[in-house]
């Protein structure tokens, strides 16, 4: 082709897209009124909040729903609920996704002639259902309804529901059922219940393997009576554990105990204290002579700690002015994790805890909650063909069920399965009718998480797909079974209830609060002598685990594995390893180098002809032979029940490890956890870093100058407990892309805030989180490289980002110190309808720019509105951005450095205040607070 | 001359080009300016001949991000008796009869890709006169861009009235 040829061709073929493309940006937008307009109260394009109930643990903490333009975009903790105060954790935060997700069951499924899943309509559901169950009466059989954990009204529906429609409620399933501490409760005490542990008013804390702040019954409000009690200058926190936890770095002094052994320590402390004569309460000889006898030079044999230590500590223990004994987690889900919990409630009863700390007014409420033996209980029914109907409400037994209880092939047999459901889990998938649930934002009820403790959940939006809420589907189906027209709606029903049983001044104020809390009933307790006696004769302590031993630990994102979900649970990394897509097994130091193991090597670990093949992360802190695995990334082949309560085991001891030379890619988001230490990321225990002593490089640039505000934040080291739920109110505050493991493999997360767990050189006890995020400098490096000024100081302190400036040189993200940059390599989708979730007040950024923390701009922006409309400054606390909002332990401050009285500023002229990266001169807005010296040696 | 038509051709495809942007961008200039809206709303009478207030119809400037158009009732509410015999006005009762909401198009707008995070609110607050943005809406009957609202017009006014003048002030 000749060059002319090729000139008039391509002439003629840009001038035809030129015109093509002609008209086309014209597409004329629409504003379409309402007809009749909304509520007095609605304005458009104003947030407004409802209080409800976070519905996505057992926990049920209180939450206050951001509503813009009938659409709720975020969820935060209610500031006066008892349960939570005003904090979430990282599944509440997520929990919203659940609601948009475009994965929900969209309208009632039936399984059709093919084996598919055919849409039907609900009347014709509801007709379905109330057929079986007539012809599973006809022939005899029983009509079963099970479900996850009820508490409330709907308990209370249930119950007339099981009346009215001849169906039998069996006792709820739930992975974590806690069944141990429960049944020991019921030995020592004659009550099945746990207890609300006030640890808010402790000074001494021992805690025994159990997870707190992670997964541990109601983990928010823990690390909130956590963080007030770090507060008081004399309490001490000791925990103990075999492995290596989130919650183990957190306090004080972490003890590493043998595997099994916990039974052992706690054993000892209860000796030492009654042999001294020190406890408070009386125990009466039978069980004092029933009890095995552990002394110091035995527990430390058994535990591995030295004989001085523990006389030192339980003395310690018996001294405190309010001490606290808490065990659980994985020291009860072990095989002497009854003996453990049993010990541990008698030691709170020596020590006269339960008077006070250990409070079974404001039990939690598991009052319907079964355990793993109930539901044997069931697969025995149900196989012996007497289960007629089987109804299966928001619980996925299928999946977290151990293996050895074949639920799905006895499940099998029942006539016909009734899912109530959210997501076609592995259960609903097993059932002939799927009944759509919906959501909590979506649906009018309530939640009795602790005894007293009634929580509103009211609807927040109109149900986005064709789902009804359960107590609408019980009420439709009792009265399609007794023949009477379904007038009631589950709402109605629910007003005539509290009405009834509260008054009608009541509601008014529960609706407007959101909670409502009965004054507590004082429980008075008695040694359950008959039945402990018997239980402690027959108590093994000695379990000694062998060979290789995994522990299954709840995981702090996925729980049981319903927020897996969630996808926003997987993209946030766990805060220990930081690795967030994908499955893993992490292994001691000790291990690693036995098996000259790396991250990322592939391991192949067998039980019992069992066999998993992992990759491995190193863990820090961890026991020699001992290894940790996520729960719901373990093979349910691996589990075992204890057949005296119904607890599943979650410790797989005789395993072996072996090296399999295979390398498996899996996203390690953080760089190194190690060389955080005399770099200025924390200052070193001379207080190197700090403020004082960093020689500060100068700078040849012009002083800024903040004429009304200067935005700071102080970030609390000693409070932080690497929880991420700040990292999961960022996404969902600012529209955050979340963008798959394929991207965080090549190091493309786009998270505006990180959790960085650095270990130091004491690896097994010293861990500290840094939280980052842009650090809003003064003297910004990534301002002076920018060369389209898409990244600029403004007047109030802020590094703003400009967003249509940006033309992506990704200079700035190269030249930023504490990397927190982060660019959009592609535009990220929200696929409808999770675009409801977006906020609007922040910009969804496309392709090619870069992006970043903005001190929650809009948040200020909200907040200036308001104090300009009342024509004064805004005020201290008024601005509080998403991640310093839902912390649970109040770590992070927000505020204007030029207002003295400010909290931020008190806080960043601390002692303890200092900036990282000090001496490169960056003079950044955002001040660490380093921990606090660690307290004198046990 | 066989020769001759290929260039001629080639030439006289891009004159063609040339004139059809050009009237088109003309049309576009001078057309598509007053949009042919559902029902043809006189502002004149309404504000210019009865002296509605703005916010008497769109109710939330001083309130929110967005001034609104009314909601179809408000309408109903003085036309279920006011001028029913007008044929615009017929056409509105229509809908309210259908209860079928009435798809206005938009007059004022900014590009999703500006990332403006405009609020009437402030500017209300400020004491700034509808028409300085709107034009003399009175002398209209179909509400028409008088100007282009552009980053040059804002920044000029909030430079001229002391107004913050800092990026994120406006871009979100």
């Amino acid at each position: 082709m000749k060059r002319r040829d090729f000139l008039k061709i391509v002439g003629i073929a840009s001038s035809a897209t030129l015109l093509s493309s002609c008209g086309v940006e014209k597409g004329t937008e629409k504003l379409i009124p309402f007809l009749v307009p909304p509520d007095e109260d609605y304005i458009p394009g104003v947030a407004q909040y409802y209080s409800s109930t976070c519905t996505e643990c057992p926990a049920n903490c209180g939450v206050s729903v951001k509503v813009v333009d009938f659409n709720p975009i975020k969820l935060e903790g209610l500031e006066a609920n008892p349960i939570n105060r005003g904090a979430l954790c990282l599944r509440g935060q997520s929990s919203i996704v659940r609601l948009y997700h475009p994965d929900r069951i969209k309208q009632p499924l039936k399984r059709g002639a093919n084996g598919q899943f055919q849409p039907i309509g609900w009347d014709e559901a509801i007709q379905q259902v109330v057929q079986a169950l007539k012809s599973a009466r006809g022939q005899g059989k029983a009509n079963v309804y099970l479900s996850g954990r009820t508490t409330g009204s709907l308990s209370r529906l249930l119950d007339n529901f099981a009346k009215d429609a001849e169906v039998e409620r069996v006792p709820e399933y739930e992975p974590f059922a806690h069944a141990n501490l429960r049944e020991a409760y019921r030995l020592v005490f004659g009550r099945k219940e746990i207890p609300f542990y006030r640890i808010e008013d402790a000074d001494f804390l021992l805690t025994v393997g159990v997870d707190l702040v992670e997964t541990f019954v109601s983990p928010v409000s823990y690390a909130k009576q956590l963080s007030r009690a770090k507060d008081r200058e004399n309490f001490r926190w000791l925990h103990f554990e075999p492995h290596a936890s989130l919650t183990g770095f957190q306090a004080d002094k972490r003890f590493i105990v043998k595997p099994g052994s916990e039974a052992y320590l706690v054993g000892f402390f209860l000796n030492y204290i009654l042999t001294n004569g020190l406890n408070k309460k009386r125990i009466p000889p039978e069980i004092t002579n029933a009890l095995p006898k552990i002394d110091a030079g035995q527990a430390a044999e058994k535990t591995g700690l030295d004989a001085d230590t523990l006389n030192k500590l339980a003395a310690q223990l018996a001294e405190a002015r309010a001490p606290m004994v808490i065990s659980g987690g994985v020291s009860t889900h072990q095989k002497n994790g009854l003996e453990t919990a049993v010990l541990t409630a008698l030691l709170q009863w020596a020590l006269g805890l339960t008077d006070r700390l250990v409070d079974f007014a404001r039990a939690e409420n598991y009052d319907h909650v079964g355990s793993v033996a109930d539901v044997q209980q069931l697969v025995k029914r149900l196989n012996a063909d007497e289960i007629g109907v089987l109804f299966l409400a928001r619980t996925n037994p299928v999946a977290t069920l151990p293996a050895a209880i074949p639920f799905a092939q006895a499940m099998a047999r029942a006539s016909f399965k009734v899912a109530l459901t959210d997501f076609l889990d592995e259960t609903a998938e097993q059932c002939d009718l799927i009944l759509p649930l919906s959501h909590s934002l979506e649906s009018w009820g309530d939640a009795e998480p602790r005894k007293g403790l009634l929580n509103l959940i009211q609807p927040t939006v109109e149900p986005i797909f064709n789902t009804l809420s359960e107590g609408d589907i019980l009420l439709a189906i009792a009265d399609g079974y007794q023949g009477r027209p379904n007038v009631f709606s589950y709402q109605q029903w629910l007003l005539r209830e509290w009405n009834r049983t509260y008054g009608e001044a009541f509601v008014d104020e529960f609706l407007k609060k959101g909670f409502y809390e009965a004054p507590a009933k004082a429980v008075r307790l008695s040694l359950n002598t008959r039945a402990l006696t018997r239980f402690l004769k027959d108590a093994k302590l000695d379990v000694r685990p062998q060979g290789h031993i995994l522990y299954a630990i709840p995981s702090l994102r996925m729980f049981d594995g319903r927020s897996k979900v969630l996808k926003l649970t997987s993209e946030i990394p766990d805060p220990l390893t930081t690795i967030s897509y994908g499955e893993w097994i992490t292994v001691s130091d000790e291990t690693a180098e036995r098996l000259k193991l790396k991250d990322k090597d592939e391991v192949a670990f067998q039980v019992n002809g069992n066999q998993l093949a992992l990759p491995v992360k190193v863990q820090p802190g961890l026991n020699g032979d001992v290894s940790t695995i996520h729960w719901d990334q373990l093979e349910r082949a691996f589990l075992d029940v204890d057949q005296r309560s119904g607890e599943i085991l979650a410790v797989v001891s005789g395993g072996q490890m072996q090296k399999t030379g295979k390398k498996i890619a899996i996203p390690i988001l953080s760089g190194s956890m190690e060389e955080a230490y005399e770099r200025g990321i924390f200052p070193d225990h001379n207080g190197h870093g700090m403020k004082h002593h960093a020689d500060v490089r100068e700078t040849l640039y012009p002083p800024h100058e903040h004429p009304e505000y200067r935005w700071a934040m102080t970030i609390d080291l000693e409070k932080c407990i690497g929880c991420s739920a700040c990292v999961a109110a960022c996404y969902v505050e600012n529209n955050v892309a979340i963008v798959g493991k394929e991207e965080h493999l090549i190091g493309r997360e786009m998270s505006w805030i990180r959790i960085e767990p650095f270990y130091g050189k004491d690896r097994d006890r010293e861990m500290n989180f840094m939280v980052m995020l842009c650090q809003q400098c003064c003297n910004a490096p990534c301002e002076t490289v920018c060369p389209v000024y898409a990244t600029m100081h403004n007047p109030e302190g802020l590094n703003a980002m400009v967003y249509n400036r940006c033309v992506g040189t990704r200079y700035c993200h190269n030249n930023c110190p504490y990397k927190v940059r982060r660019f959009n390599w592609f535009d990220h989708e929200w696929e409808t309808p999770l675009d409801r979730m977006l906020n609007p007040d922040v910009f969804v950024r496309h392709k090619g720019i870069m992006e970043k923390c903005t001190f929650c701009v809009q948040r200020i922006r909200t907040a200036r509105d308001v104090a300009k409309d009342e024509k004064r400054k805004i005020r201290d606390g008024e601005v509080i951005p998403a991640c310093s909002q839902t912390c649970p332990t109040d770590a992070i401050v927000f505020g204007n450095l030029l207002d003295e009285q400010a909290r931020v500023t008190k806080l960043a002229h601390s002692d303890r205040s200092y900036r990282v990266f000090e001496e490169i001169g960056t003079e950044p807005a955002v001040y660490y607070l380093r921990k606090k010296e660690i307290k004198d040696e046990a | 001359m066989k020769e001759k038509i290929i260039p001629i051709g080639i030439v006289g495809y891009f004159l063609l080009m040339v004139a059809l942007i050009g009237v088109l961008g003309w049309y576009w200039q001078n057309f598509q300016k007053t949009p042919v809206q559902p029902i043809e709303f006189p502002h004149n009478v309404h504000v210019g001949k009865l002296k509605l207030d703005c916010q008497f119809c769109h109710k939330f400037p001083s309130k929110s991000k967005f001034a609104t158009v009314p909601s179809v009732k408000l309408c109903v509410d003085c036309h279920k008796t006011a001028a029913t015999d007008r044929p615009e006005v017929k056409k509105l009762l229509k809908y309210w009869e259908d209860q079928v909401p009435i798809e206005w198009l938009k007059v004022y707008s900014f590009r999703k890709n500006a990332n403006v995070n405009f609020s009437h609110k402030p500017h209300i607050r400020a004491g700034v006169d509808c028409s300085t943005c709107h034009g003399r809406v009175d002398q209209m009957i179909t509400a028409r861009k008088t100007r282009n609202i552009n980053m040059g017009f804002c920044v000029s006014c909030h430079r001229q009235e002391r107004a913050p003048t800092d990026c994120w002030t406006c871009h979100k």
